[in-house]
Parts: structure tokens; sequence; C-alpha cells
């Protein structure tokens, strides 16, 4: 099931280290690709990461917010023009108080396809608007971004969505950007069609490498991996999963400071228990591999799914947002806005979503869950969704991450809902139970364990019950649009009528 | 759930070809969508995600579809969109019914605004983000009924 190779000096799949020689070679390959390659100039990015402050290097920012107990703030943004993505970046800055400051790249640029971008560059100057979804930050060059680094006073980290890292991410390293989010695994099975696994899984050891390779040197990057997948009713254990495998391969290419991310399932006990598992399951399968010094973080993100339309139901799913972040101990949220319905916000709107959420996790500041037995419950549910399939990975690539991942996928072992990609089976399926958790309606070919699936089945035939629902697909689809009906659909202010006499 | 007759296409099943534009990957809706035209009775042609213009041009070419039924998520539908019914036209689909719907440009404008830009560029119909299943099953049931009264426009 792998593809071919598509140059002669190909390595074999494997999760080790990429050696010097190797790298430096793929690394004079990747940066001939586009003109701006040139401007990367390795010793000059090492000095201008260290002349930084610490405030705005996100290794640093992650470890600290850590070791306060800080939930950090970060929202997506990206526009096509220069101009206008300065500006949104300084709105977020000093209007949105975010603590983490974005850059997200546009559609063509996550695509490699940089002459498309360059035409909706053009485009996006002449109508004084942005045609493109986020900021080509490879046809910009290192020079500009640089600029938009120094025109901030927060680390900043690239959001991609991409499984095609390689240029991006040495323009943006070299410009500044202290904290990358993408993997292998995650992003080549949500956002591709025809890549292999093994393909994004090499395009991130790049990536990966990168990084180490700036760790090396003093400079530590924050690598985060995308584990809110498809962003449609992921449940904590596939995140989990996708994310413990995504973090060894990076670990197994010398990252230090890696970040795992979830999206919420927006139940406040499940996603609390999904950032405990996520942390100590990290920390487990680093251990049982022998790495003792590796920093992991926890960040959920805002509702991922589809949004109401209604600006007074998006503002409590921002708030409400907040809380849970706040309340399950993330390291940091991602946040939204109320125009998400609608599309990208302006900077405006993106800035408000901040503060709404800022505000919420103060007013959420104290409070935690571990006096509650559910809480425990389900911490425990997920880790024994996850270890099965995680040793399964394993066992399957003898040992080897990488190789592991590949064959778990081609099997459906590995799997995730929702997918557009060709290379994952996407069997696997999810629902919203009668309490509001997300819940595993069909597994597909994951091995989890029967008396595990019997505690979801349960909770989801209450819900098909409840609502008259057929226990199966118009569960799962029911449930996927649910957040973005009416309040009137989901919520009626009116009484059940009941029978005249 | 049973087929809803009024939504019923005519005994040969017509032929309709979905997928999501350009580099987009959002799948969810248009997968969704592409469920319950097929409940519906239609001969569905799924493209999925992140498909070029010109391959919805020749999936319809190749299978004589009926209609097309565009997806955009992400904001750069306006530039994905440009030139389709022209591409349509080239290709001898003058007469093939186009749908565009989602979340079509960048940022958040009236719909109105919108859904003219979308037909100034020759789609029959424009679906503002939110739209139901439901409500495409009926535009399709309508507009097939109406090129079944009215003579098919010849190419050329």
């Amino acid at each position: 099931m792998t593809s071919p190779p598509t140059v002669e000096t190909r390595l074999p799949l494997s999760e080790a280290r990429i050696p010097d020689d190797a790298f430096a070679r793929m690394r004079r390959a990747n940066l001939a690709r586009w003109p701006t390659g040139a401007e990367v100039d390795f010793d000059a990015a090492v000095a201008r990461h260290q002349a930084m402050p610490l405030h705005k290097r996100l290794g640093w920012v992650m470890r600290e917010a850590a070791a306060q107990g800080r939930c950090l703030t970060q929202p997506r943004g990206g526009f096509g023009t220069f101009a206008l993505q300065k500006e949104l970046m300084q709105v977020l800055d000093k209007e949105g108080l975010a603590d983490i400051v974005p850059t997200t790249t546009d559609s063509y640029t996550r695509n490699e396809q940089f002459q498309l971008a360059q035409k909706g560059i053009e485009e996006s100057e002449r109508m004084g608007r942005s045609l493109l979804n986020g900021y080509p930050i490879v046809n910009y060059g290192v020079a500009k971004a640089a600029e938009l680094i120094d025109s901030i006073d927060k680390p900043a980290i690239m959001l991609t969505g991409t499984s095609m890292p390689k240029l991006t991410g040495e323009i943006a390293f070299a410009g500044g950007y202290s904290g990358y989010l993408g993997s292998g695994i995650a992003y080549t099975a949500s956002y591709t069609k025809d890549l292999s696994i093994e393909d994004g899984i090499r395009n991130y050891q790049y990536l990966d490498r990168l990084a180490a390779m700036y760790q090396a040197h003093g400079v530590e990057l924050h690598r985060r991996q995308p584990g809110f997948l498809t962003g449609t009713n992921i449940p904590p254990c596939v995140a989990i999963i996708t994310g413990v495998l995504d973090m060894l391969l990076a670990v197994a290419q010398g990252v230090r400071n890696y970040g795992l991310e979830m999206g919420e399932t927006l139940h406040l006990v499940q996603d609390a228990a999904a950032v405990r598992a996520c942390r100590e399951l990290c920390e487990e399968y680093l251990a049982k591999r022998g790495h003792v010094d590796v920093f992991t973080s926890v960040t959920l993100l805002h509702w991922m799914g589809a949004w109401p339309q209604d600006d007074a139901q998006a503002a409590a799913l921002v708030a409400y947002g907040g809380t849970l972040a706040a309340v399950a101990g993330a390291n940091s949220v991602t946040t939204k806005s109320t125009h998400e319905a609608f599309g990208i916000p302006t900077p405006k709107a993106n800035a408000d979503g901040l503060r709404t959420t800022r505000m919420a996790i103060y007013l959420a500041r104290g409070v935690r869950l571990d006096s509650m037995p559910d809480f425990h419950a389900e911490v425990d549910l997920i880790k024994r969704e996850v270890r099965p399939v995680v040793d399964k990975v394993l066992e399957m690539g003898d040992g080897d991450v990488a190789l592991g991942s590949v064959r778990a996928a081609a099997a459906g072992v590995l799997d995730v809902p929702w997918s557009p990609s060709r290379w994952m089976r996407s069997a696997v399926m999810p629902a919203r139970d009668a309490e509001g958790c997300l819940r595993i309606l069909d597994p597909g070919r994951m091995p989890i364990p029967r008396e595990v699936l019997e505690v979801h089945e349960e909770k989801l035939r209450r819900r098909a019950e409840r609502e008259r629902v057929d226990y199966g697909p118009d569960l799962a689809v029911a449930s996927v649009y649910e957040m973005s009906e009416s309040l009137g659909t989901i919520f009626t202010d009116r009484w059940a009528e009941r029978p005249a006499g | 759930m049973m087929p809803d007759p009024e939504r019923m296409p005519a005994t040969t099943p017509r032929t309709i070809v979905t997928g999501v534009i350009g580099s987009d990957t959002h799948i969810v809706g248009n997968r969704i969508l592409s469920m319950a035209l097929e409940k519906a009775g239609y001969k569905v042609v799924a493209l999925g995600a992140l498909t070029p213009a010109p391959e919805f041009v020749k999936a319809a070419v190749e299978t004589n579809a009926d209609a097309i039924l565009v997806s955009s998520l992400y904001g750069q539908g306006e530039l994905d969109c440009r030139g389709f019914r022209e591409l349509c036209i080239e290709a001898g689909l003058d007469a093939i019914l186009l749908y565009v719907g989602g979340n079509l440009i960048v940022g958040k404008h009236p719909w109105d605004v919108v859904e003219r830009i979308f037909l100034d560029m020759g789609f029959d119909r424009a679906a503002a983000p939110g739209m139901r299943v439901e409500t495409v099953l009926d535009w399709l049931a309508q507009d097939f009924a109406a090129r079944e009264r009215a003579p098919r426009r010849q190419a050329g």
C-alpha cells in the first residue's frame, strides 16, 4: 500500500531520525522549489530566535503556561495580502489580548500551489479585499514573515492545515515563527484526498527534523498536533490515538516541545477527562519508549463542527468553549468567533471571540472536577479505548511507529471519521449520546474492546429511543448538524401539549 | 427512512455529480448531501473533496449527468468557480443544471450579494450556509420538472 518513491535516494520508511547528510540534501532540494526558499539562512534564523525576548518564543511560553497552570488563548487568522495580515495580527494581539498570535495559510499554499496563490495575492490587492482564505507566506518570503513577527509582542504560530509543510515551515521558522501546528497522520487523514499516509508522515518527519535542528542549536520551537482531525464529532479516544502516534513520530526526529490538540466535545466532564487522559497517555507512551525529556501540552479547540448562524447561540459556544478549556485544565484554547457559521471572521469579530473566551477562562479559573466520580470513570474509559489501538498499531509496525501507522491505516485499525482521504477507511462512526458526550456508534475495524463498546452503545441507544431516531447512521448524521440547529429546534420554549380533558 | 414520493425522480434515475471544489477538504456536508440524493433515488457520482473544476465537467460528460452540485466551504469558492459554466459549455453541457453551496466567499456578507456573484457566473442556484438537504431536493424536483415542460436548450 506504499506509494512509489519520488526520488531515487529516498530512505526506507521508518521512524528513525533522518541522518544529517540526507537531511541536508532534502533541505537543498526543498528550498529550491520556490524563489523565496533562497532567503532561508539557518544561522541567521537561529540568531533571530535567540535575540527575541522569551515571551515571544512559544516553546518557552507553553512551558511557562503549564508551570503556572494558565490557559492561554489563541485564535486562527489569515488574510491574502501582507497589509491585511499585519493589521489582523496586531488587532488580535492588542485588541484580542491573544496570548498566541496565529498565521493561517491559504488553501493554495497548503497544497503548494504557489502559482495560484500568486494570482490570489494579485487579485486581492487589486480588489482591496482578501480572496484567499489565509496568508500565502511562501510567496511573500522570509523578510515579510519577520516583519509580521516584529509587528506583534506575542509568540506566533503557523496554522497551515496541510500535509505538505516543508517550505512553509522553512520560511516561517526562518522568519521568527516559534510554533507550527500540523502532523503527518492527522493532517493527511483530514486535509488530503490522494496523498498517502506514508508521504504525509515523511513530509512531517522533515518538519520535525527541522524543528529538532533548531533545538540542537539552542532554539526550542513548539510543535503541535491537530488531533481535532476532521472536526466532526471526533471522540476523545480517536483524537488521542492519532496524537500519541504523531507525537512519537516527532519525538523520534528530536522534537522536545510538543502540543496535543483536541476539539471540544462540548460535554464538560468528557472534555476535562479527555485533557487528563491525553496528558497521562502521552507521558505513559513517552516513558514506555524511554523518552524522559519531552515537554507536552494539551490544547482544546472551540467547537469544530457546524456552527449556529444566530449570533447569540454562537456567543454561547465561544464563551462555553473558554469555560470547558479552563475547567479541563488545558494549557491553551483555540478560539472561534460569532462569525464562524459564515466563514472567516473580521479582525474585530475574531478579537471579540478572544476576549469573550478570556473572560470565561477567568471566571472558571478555580474550578476542577477531580472530586467527581464521573470524571474519573470517563478518564478510565478513554484510556481503555486508546491503549488497545495504539498498542496494536505499534505491534503492526514491529515497534516502528511510522510503519505501524501506515499499515494500521490501510487495515482500518487506525481510523478517522468523515475523512476525505482515500487512504483512510473512515468506517468508524461517532454520534452524540443522550447526555451530550461523543460516543462510538460503529468502531469500523478499530480494535476497541467489546466491553468498552457496550458502554457506548448503551448510551447511544438511550438517545435513539428518546428522540425516536433509528440506531444507525441516521443518529450519526443527526449529530453532525445538531449544534448548528436553531434553539427552537434543539431546545424549544414550548411545553408539550397535553391531550384535552 | 422511506424516500419521499414527491421528491422521487422520474423512472430513469437522473444522474448528479457532487464534489467539493478546488483545494477544499470540507467533505462532511457534501457526503451527507450525496447520501440524501441517493436515498431520494438519484444516481450520484460523488467526486469527494479537493476536486478541480475540470474534473466535475469531465465526470459529468462521462456519466451524461443532469446536474452538478458544487460545494465550497473554505471561502475561496469565488476564485475556484469562475468560468465553471464556460467549461460546461465548452464540453457541450449547455443545459446542465448547476448548483453551488456553502460558505462561498471570504467573510460575512449579505446573502443576496453572494448569491448574485454566483448566479452571474452561470449557476442556476446558490445555497446559503446552513441550507438543508430537503430544500436542495425540492429545488432539484422543481428544476427538473420545469426542464421537462420546456424544450431543452440546444447547443450552438
